[in-house]
């Protein structure tokens, strides 16, 4: 790798350190104010460096491609198999950028093998895109389900031509293509089955094997197993056919017979994932009563180690309840029995993540959580669905954390301001309207403005490598990929009672006030009961993002004055005129710049006391 | 003298005659008063309508500007009056129009042009009028053809369309919410005495709009076509009109020598059908060039339109290749292209069952190089989705209910029709030959590279080789001469950014209206903003695209 490449690597790494803030160790919190704030700095001086890395070293090379040297070009492979590989996701965006560059490059050379290889990889770099979205309705992930599926459809599509193909590598590239045309979800259930199922018979292939026997053919055949084997998780009970579940059955059952072997070899249990994926086909083909099913993952989940952070006992931790959770939901008439368990198994896991280590955080467990997350139940006496995402932001994404804190007391000052004028101004919404003292309402209107900006960015805990560990500004298309945390946090916060209230201040903070720009369409003012305090929300979370938060991926950067201006300049366009109005007083904008100061402070109070804790 | 016995029963029976005649007189007369009556009776009620008709948006009006007045600050507010006042007038517009055509028809001036038209330019007209009004109530619109013989037909296509689109409008305002519409359109011969063995220059051409609404009673059905009735109907109580649409619909129909039937049940839903007699053009007809026997590949999932596409271009010549799914398009594609034998074009459907269609438009775009011609066929508005489509790479749009003609001629338009080019799928489709671009790029490499990907679209470049060559370019050149500049930015003497701000500086009518594109890999949202900065309108990323380039010519010259 160039020394560019390396750097740039090196800070990366890094950066996850300094934004992620460092245990707290004996460190007072005025210690701890200045350490995060040296961090800070550094964090600005390395985005910088990290920018004019790629300006100097990498985009050069894309500018003049077709004169690169074939050194230069596997140099540029090499760079980015090590933004992204099985273990870790350092940085998918570049790692897209410049296999998408490559492809090109092989597309207007007429490289076959060239573009075999580019498609493979742009295709796993979607697949990474993808499983951020699991939150997300079908519909609003499906272009990037489809763009990942394109790319190895179209390397799959060189099988015909196998036999001519006289390269081991481009061969393997083909073969992995052709069993990822699986991956993600399909508008069919059945249809993932059914792809896995054509990939098997292909690999099994006698007459392919024989064309390259270098293969590693038998590790193929059981890694198509287990994709079979986990195409339970994404596939509905009653969309699957008697054989659909016979296809699964089979290949569990080749997968935990190995598991079980190598196992008894190791003296140790086979996966709780292979063990899980097992109980479920017996259920699936009638072997076992639900609540068999559900007493064996029960057992399952108690096996786990609150102290082990393997991604097995990961999944057994967090996965395994959202499949429990998905069940109940399923089955609500097993709810009253199990009730008393799902209580205690969420509280399990709150302490499970409250230990965890720095270290281990790695993307697969944020794809855990948001599985989680989606089928959270809520309960009379157990966890709220607000208490459960305000502990995860706090633990998992302090960045965001600080953001929604700071926005959130911001909003509250400007609900004080708004209220000593105007009392009914917020009388739009039900629960707030109901309220007939003075006093209270304006409580319920406060504690009801902190809670939006506590939640506000809840979408964002899906993208948190996007926000937190990207060392650079955002491409275009991260760009684009970011403006899902509105419809994604909506979708998780409409869905439980305890958050439905702030389900439209998370769809419609970015959406400009006259309709005209922002994003997303889905959000309508004029209907939405919520909507002025979604517009108290979007001006003091655009505040926020251009004084402080935001300006690593965008670039734009404004002190307090200077927004202040910009935002009254865009009074009636983004902005509410009802609020940019009172922005023009210099008390109000001065007592907002307050509300933000004290905000951020308080912010980094409790994270410290929280960690402090630990 | 007197008479004879003849003239004496004459004269006994004139009385009796008389009185008869006079009792017919009165009957008739009686009659007339009744009529006059109640032509005046429904005048007068008509009267009282109109003048409630006109009220009611006339208050709308009023109102919505008193309220945009009233929040002159909130845009969104203001926003929303403008479009229900917009909405208002339209309804007022109308409502004066319909009173004006009944006058014309009662006075006996209103006179039908005789012109070549094409029935796939009215459905088409039709559809997108009626369409966006069925959609606001979520309707099921579907509009049909059946066996189309004659395209190019005669007659007065404003005054088709406006029996048409009249009582599709009724289908929709008689409809309630997510209610269904079928529209059809069909051609029969017409049996006329001619020479023998010589076929009619006329056909029937039928047109049947059945709808599940709130239908009529038969008391109702009686005096549909009676100008000033309305259905009154209480589930629909808010619907306003002259009640003079049917009247003049069945006028019209008359005058074109054909007939209007009705049948309807209250509760379920009525069912028009026009039969009118149409002449057939003899010119209009257009010169197609289509590559006969290649072929061209068809994604729809949809059976039944899959079938009509595949016949149309059989017909046309050309020999389709049906896939159901976006996935096994790019596996054909990705055989063909590697044995050589593209395809001359692909036609989407609108719907898949695995993936966007833009998605996989997208794709193909990038496979298959920038000159191979995608077409849409779709049912959707193409304003609405032309911006998407054309990002997507489409390069032609076939409305729906498609007509064999539109599809051919579409695709004739795209392909090299000679039949005899080598097809590698690099056929231009574009030609903006004519049009002018300043290409501004130091490495020679890159400089070819565009070149040939600006080649095939006929477009005349000329090359700078640095910022300051293109500024001496562009000022030498007379105003309005470049229609695009190609900005690379990391260039020797000036670079990009610099060369765009001293264009824009510059004091001649096409500083500031020219538009400039950055080609650059810097592709930071930072970088796209400072490129805005500079006063370049647009972005394109390096190693460049050819979709994208092909975009870009075809948003600023198509």
């Amino acid at each position: 790798m160039q020394p560019y490449q390396e750097e740039y690597i090196k800070n990366l790494k890094e950066l996850f350190t300094l934004t992620g803030g460092r245990n707290i160790g004996c460190r007072t919190y005025e210690e701890f104010l200045r350490d995060l704030s040296d961090s800070r700095v550094q964090a600005v001086e390395m985005v910088k460096r990290n920018m004019q890395l790629l300006r100097d070293g990498l985009f050069p090379i894309l500018d003049h491609m077709f004169e690169a040297e074939e050194e230069e070009l596997k140099g540029l492979e090499e760079f980015a198999g090590c933004l992204l590989d099985t273990n870790e996701e350092l940085d998918v965006g570049l790692f897209c950028q410049i296999h998408r560059a490559l492809l090109s490059l092989a597309r207007q050379t007429k490289d076959r093998n060239g573009m075999i290889r580019e498609l493979y990889w742009l295709g796993i770099g979607y697949y990474h895109w993808c499983n951020k979205l699991i939150g997300l309705k079908p519909e609003e992930s499906e272009a990037y389900t489809t763009q990942m599926r394109l790319c190895f459809t179209e390397a799959a599509a060189y099988l015909k031509y196998f036999d001519e193909i006289e390269d081991a590598e481009t061969r393997g590239y083909i073969l992995r293509s052709r069993a990822n045309m699986a991956l993600g979800n399909f508008k069919v259930p059945g249809e993932k089955i059914r792809m896995v199922k054509r990939s098997l018979e292909i690999i099994q292939d006698a007459e392919y094997q024989k064309i390259e026997p270098s293969l590693p053919w038998e590790r193929y055949v059981y890694m198509i197993h287990q994709q079979m084997a986990s195409s339970i998780s994404y596939t509905k009970e009653e969309s699957m056919t008697p054989q659909d579940v016979a296809d699964i059955m089979d290949s569990v059952y080749i997968v935990y017979e190995r598991q079980l072997q190598e196992a008894a070899e190791k003296k140790t249990r086979p996966s709780i994932r292979v063990q899980f994926s097992y109980y479920a086909i017996e259920y699936y083909c009638g072997l076992d009563t639900l609540n068999g099913l559900l007493t064996k993952m029960e057992r399952l989940m108690d096996q786990t180690d609150p102290e082990d952070f393997s991604w097995d006992n990961m999944y057994g931790m967090i996965s395994l309840p959202a499949f429990y959770s998905q069940f109940l939901e399923q089955y609500p008439e097993k709810m009253p029995e199990r009730t008393e368990y799902l209580e205690s198994i969420y509280r399990k896991v709150l302490d499970y993540l409250g230990s965890f280590p720095r270290e281990a955080e790695k993307e697969m467990m944020f794809f855990y959580l948001r599985q989680l997350s989606c089928t959270f139940l809520e309960t009379e006496q157990g966890t709220s669905y607000k208490e459960f995402l305000m502990k995860l932001q706090m633990r998992f994404a302090p960045v965001i954390y600080v953001h929604s804190w700071v926005v959130g007391k911001a909003a509250v000052e400007f609900c004080r301001i708004i209220m000593e004028e105007e009392p009914d101004f917020f009388d739009d919404i039900d629960h707030i309207r109901g309220l007939s003292q003075r006093e209270e309402k304006e409580k319920a209107v406060l504690v009801y403005a902190m809670e939006c900006g506590m939640l506000h960015d809840t979408g964002k805990m899906d993208f948190v490598n996007l926000y937190a560990k990207t060392v650079r500004q955002w491409f275009e298309e991260e760009y684009e990929l970011a403006h899902l945390h509105t419809i994604s946090g909506e979708a998780y916060l409409a869905a439980r009672s305890s958050t439905a209230d702030y389900a439209a201040v998370a769809l419609g903070h970015h959406l400009w006030y006259d309709g005209s720009l922002g994003y997303p369409k889905t959000y309508h003012r004029l209907e939405c009961q919520y909507r002025q305090m979604v517009d108290v929300i979007g001006l003091v979370d655009w505040l926020d993002n251009v004084t402080n938060a935001n300006f690593f991926h965008t670039g734009v950067e404004k002190n307090f004055k200077e927004a202040v201006g910009e935002a009254i300049d865009l009074e009636g366009r983004r902005f509410s005129p009802l609020l940019t109005a009172r922005l023009r007083e210099k008390k109000v904008a001065e007592r907002l710049e307050k509300a933000f100061v004290e905000g951020r402070r308080e912010a980094y109070r409790r994270l410290y006391d929280e960690r402090a804790s630990v | 003298m007197e008479g004879s016995g003849k003239d004496k029963r004459k004269e006994r029976k004139e009385p009796k005659q008389r009185m008869a005649q006079l009792e017919q007189m009165n009957e008739a007369l009686e009659a007339a008063l009744k009529a006059a009556e109640a032509a005046n009776q429904a005048k007068s009620i008509f009267l009282s309508n109109m003048s409630h008709d006109i009220r009611t948006p006339m208050n709308a009006i009023m109102g919505m500007a008193s309220i945009g007045l009233a929040h002159i600050d909130e845009k969104a507010r203001v926003q929303d009056c403008l479009q229900k006042i917009q909405t208002a007038s339209a309804h007022l517009m109308s409502l004066v129009n319909d009173v004006l055509d009944m006058s014309r028809i009662d006075s006996g001036r209103l006179s039908l042009n005789e012109e070549v038209f094409s029935l796939a330019d009215l459905v088409h007209d039709i559809a997108v009028i009626v369409r966006p009004q069925a959609e606001q109530k979520s309707q099921e619109l579907q509009i049909d053809i059946g066996c189309i013989r004659e395209e190019y037909l005669m007659g007065d296509p404003l005054r088709l369309r406006q029996i048409m689109v009249n009582i599709i409008g009724n289908a929709v305002k008689y409809t309630l919410d997510e209610g269904k519409i079928l529209v059809w359109f069909d051609q029969r011969p017409l049996e006329e005495t001619g020479a023998f063995g010589q076929e009619s220059d006329r056909v029937w051409l039928d047109f049947i709009c059945e709808d599940n609404g709130v239908g009529m009673s038969q008391e109702f059905l009686e005096r549909i076509f009676v100008p000033f009735e309305r259905v009154n109907n209480s589930t629909i109580s808010k619907i306003e009109g002259t009640g003079l649409g049917m009247a003049i619909v069945k006028n019209l129909v008359e005058r074109m020598g054909g007939q209007i039937h009705v049948e309807s049940q209250e509760g379920e839903g009525s069912k028009f059908h026009v039969e009118l007699p149409i002449s057939i053009a003899k010119k209009g007809k257009r010169e197609r060039n289509l590559p006969l026997g290649q072929s061209v590949l068809v994604v729809e999932s949809n059976k039944d339109r899959a079938s009509q596409v595949i016949a149309y271009l059989k017909a046309g010549g050309l020999v389709p290749v049906h896939v159901e799914s976006g996935l096994k398009a790019v596996t054909w594609l990705t055989e063909e292209q590697y044995e050589g034998h593209m395809p001359c074009g692909m036609l989407l459907g609108q719907e898949l069952a695995d993936m966007p269609v833009l998605e996989l438009a997208g794709h193909v775009r990038q496979l298959a190089g920038s000159g191979f011609p995608i077409l849409l066929v779709s049912e959707e508005d193409w304003a609405k989705i032309e911006y998407p489509a054309a990002r997507a790479g489409i390069n032609a749009f076939v409305p729906c209910p498609l007509f064999k003609s539109r599809l051919l001629e579409t695709l004739s338009d795209l392909v090299n029709g000679d039949g005899e080019a080598e097809n590698t799928g690099e056929a231009s489709n574009m030609d903006y030959s004519g049009r002018h671009v300043l290409l501004v790029e130091d490495n020679e490499l890159n400089q070819e590279i565009a070149l040939e990907m600006l080649s095939v679209t006929g477009v005349q470049v000329e090359v700078a080789e640095n910022g300051a060559q293109a500024l001496e370019q562009f000022e030498k050149s007379p105003i309005g001469y470049f229609d695009v500049i190609f900005m690379d930015i990391q260039m020797p003497i000036m670079n990009g950014y610099e060369a765009s701000k001293a264009i824009r500086g510059l004091s001649r009518a096409d500083a500031e209206s020219v538009w400039i594109v950055a080609m650059t890999a810097n592709a930071f949202v930072e970088d796209i903003r400072l490129s805005r900065e500079a006063g370049m309108n647009d972005h394109c990323s390096k190693p460049v695209d050819p979709k994208r380039l092909q975009e870009i010519l075809r948003s600023r010259l198509g």
